[in-house]
């Protein structure tokens, strides 16, 4: 028993010791933190931060419509039938003029693999699923969300769209482009761009928020 | 409603005035037009005269991005409503509405061509605006948004021709000496594209050089539709000048909220589809 008692005694203090070094170290992790110096010059100098608004955009705004976009097939049979209804209903721009941009999601088996983009047959048409060029306003426009009345810059306004298509990029298309596979079949969300004036439903392009 | 223009020496700023006062007309407006002649000092002089005047409002092409600020906050200062066509101010609490072609936008729509033509390779050169326009810049910004991820794609020089046809002949040809071998020259507008394709004819070149454009003027319409230009991007002047009409009428009618900045869709024009469009806009169908 004494000689335990003095074990204990010894180990008590490293005991000690330990604990207290684990509260010092998590109370300075808690303490300190790392952010980018990009980061904290824009802050400081009021600077918008697109990339953050982008990421919150994707998540909170363009996700939960995207869930709800009409199916593509069904969209441009009401296009072919009725376009003005179309139109009224479904299509979002901030820009005004005849460029209009839908929602839209679907399922369809890939046909070709070409360089820039994969062709599909979805059940009622050929569309083709963009791989290359994701650009444009297309996704910060069509969900009728971004709204251009809380920015006055136009830098501002374009470094969304920019931000929101790199995100995409790197999560959406990147990773789901070296397994696409003639046959398959795939499951896509994004969104699309219409000429009012002149519309041609023929050469239809996806540019994809999700692709399953 | 006055409409106070950077110069009338330029159809498209004719074109804009001409719009602006037929829309303003039609909605029951006096209207009279003022030719800043690009000079601030004069702008400054033609805000003095609406405001004693007693115009309600101003429908203002401005001069200078930075020296016009001081003249739309002067007629705010005044209770006069301010709102720009086509070219922006270095402010966003002076004018109520600033109403402007999406040139970023439609650059990046040119650019995604001008890599798919190139076959995402080769050396290209491109001529910049006047280095103070806003437009300048907007639209160099989206080109290169697309472009410059493509390191095979190599610009060899970018160059200021300042919107002038002549100028960009010359800065085109002196660029040529250094750089014989190019694949394409993207322009900030129109005018420079002509310009640009005029040199390449001349040396023999235009077959083989890609030449992109801005604006939709007519020289380029006829162009695209020869297959002497690739593409331009096709703004609508008339839509900005109307709507500036619009926007005043109804804040004069007890509207106050409203877009600082407007956007207007750019179209891409290529020969696919050179049928659908005329100068400065659509074909009337």
């Amino acid at each position: 028993m004494p000689l335990l008692e003095k074990k204990n005694n010894k180990t008590l203090p490293w005991l000690k010791y330990g604990i207290g070094s684990v509260v010092v170290m998590i109370l300075a992790y808690n303490s300190v933190y790392f952010r980018e110096l990009d980061e904290v010059k824009a802050e400081a100098s009021g600077k918008f931060d697109a990339a953050a608004f982008a990421k919150t955009f994707l998540e909170k705004q363009l996700s939960p419509k995207l869930a709800i976009a009409p199916d593509i097939d069904d969209l441009t049979t009401l296009l072919s039938t009725d376009k003005n209804k179309a139109f009224d209903a479904y299509s979002h721009a901030t820009a005004i003029g005849n460029i209009r941009y839908f929602l839209v999601k679907g399922q369809g088996v890939i046909t070709q693999i070409n360089e820039n983009d994969l062709t599909i047959q979805t059940p009622k048409q050929q569309l083709t699923l963009a791989m290359e060029f994701i650009y444009g306003n297309a996704l910060r426009d069509a969900s009728g969300e971004f709204d251009i009345t809380k920015f006055t810059k136009t830098a501002d306004i374009n470094n969304v769209s920019s931000e929101l298509n790199k995100l995409i990029r790197a999560s959406v298309v990147f990773p789901f482009r070296p397994k696409a596979k003639v046959g398959d079949t795939v499951q896509f969300a994004g969104a699309i761009a219409l000429n009012k004036e002149h519309l041609n439903l023929t050469e239809i392009e996806v540019v994809p928020a999700s692709l399953k | 409603m006055a409409i106070i223009i950077s110069t009338l020496n330029n159809p498209w700023f004719v074109f804009l005035a001409d719009n602006a006062a037929a829309k303003a007309k039609e909605l029951g407006y006096e209207t009279k037009i003022f030719d800043s002649q690009n000079n601030t000092a004069l702008e400054s002089d033609h805000f003095e005269n609406a405001l004693v005047s007693g115009y309600s409002a101003i429908l203002f092409n401005p001069t200078d991005a930075e020296g016009s600020v001081i003249n739309v906050r002067k007629a705010k200062a005044a209770g006069v409503p301010v709102f720009c066509m086509d070219r922006e101010i270095n402010a966003t609490d002076a004018a109520t509405s600033q109403i402007l072609s999406d040139s970023y936008s439609g650059c990046v729509e040119l650019a995604k061509l001008f890599v798919q033509q190139t076959n995402k390779k080769g050396k290209y050169v491109e001529l910049l605006g006047l280095v103070g326009d806003n437009n300048t810049w907007a639209r160099s910004q989206g080109f290169h948004s697309v472009v410059d991820n493509y390191p095979s794609l190599k610009m060899v020089a970018q160059q200021s021709a300042d919107f002038d046809r002549n100028k960009a002949m010359e800065v085109m040809e002196s660029i040529m000496q250094a750089n014989p071998n190019i694949d394409a020259v993207f322009c900030g507008n129109d005018a420079m594209a002509m310009g640009a394709y005029q040199a390449l004819a001349a040396a023999g070149k235009a077959s083989k050089v890609k030449v992109f454009g801005f604006d939709g003027a007519d020289d380029v319409v006829s162009a695209i539709k020869d297959g002497k230009i690739v593409a331009t991007g096709m703004q609508f002047p008339k839509v900005m000048a109307q709507t500036a009409a619009i926007y005043a009428d109804e804040y004069l009618k007890g509207k106050r909220e409203f877009a600082q900045k407007l956007p207007v869709a750019v179209e891409l024009v290529t020969k696919k589809n050179i049928e659908n469009y005329a100068a400065f806009g659509k074909k009337e169908q």
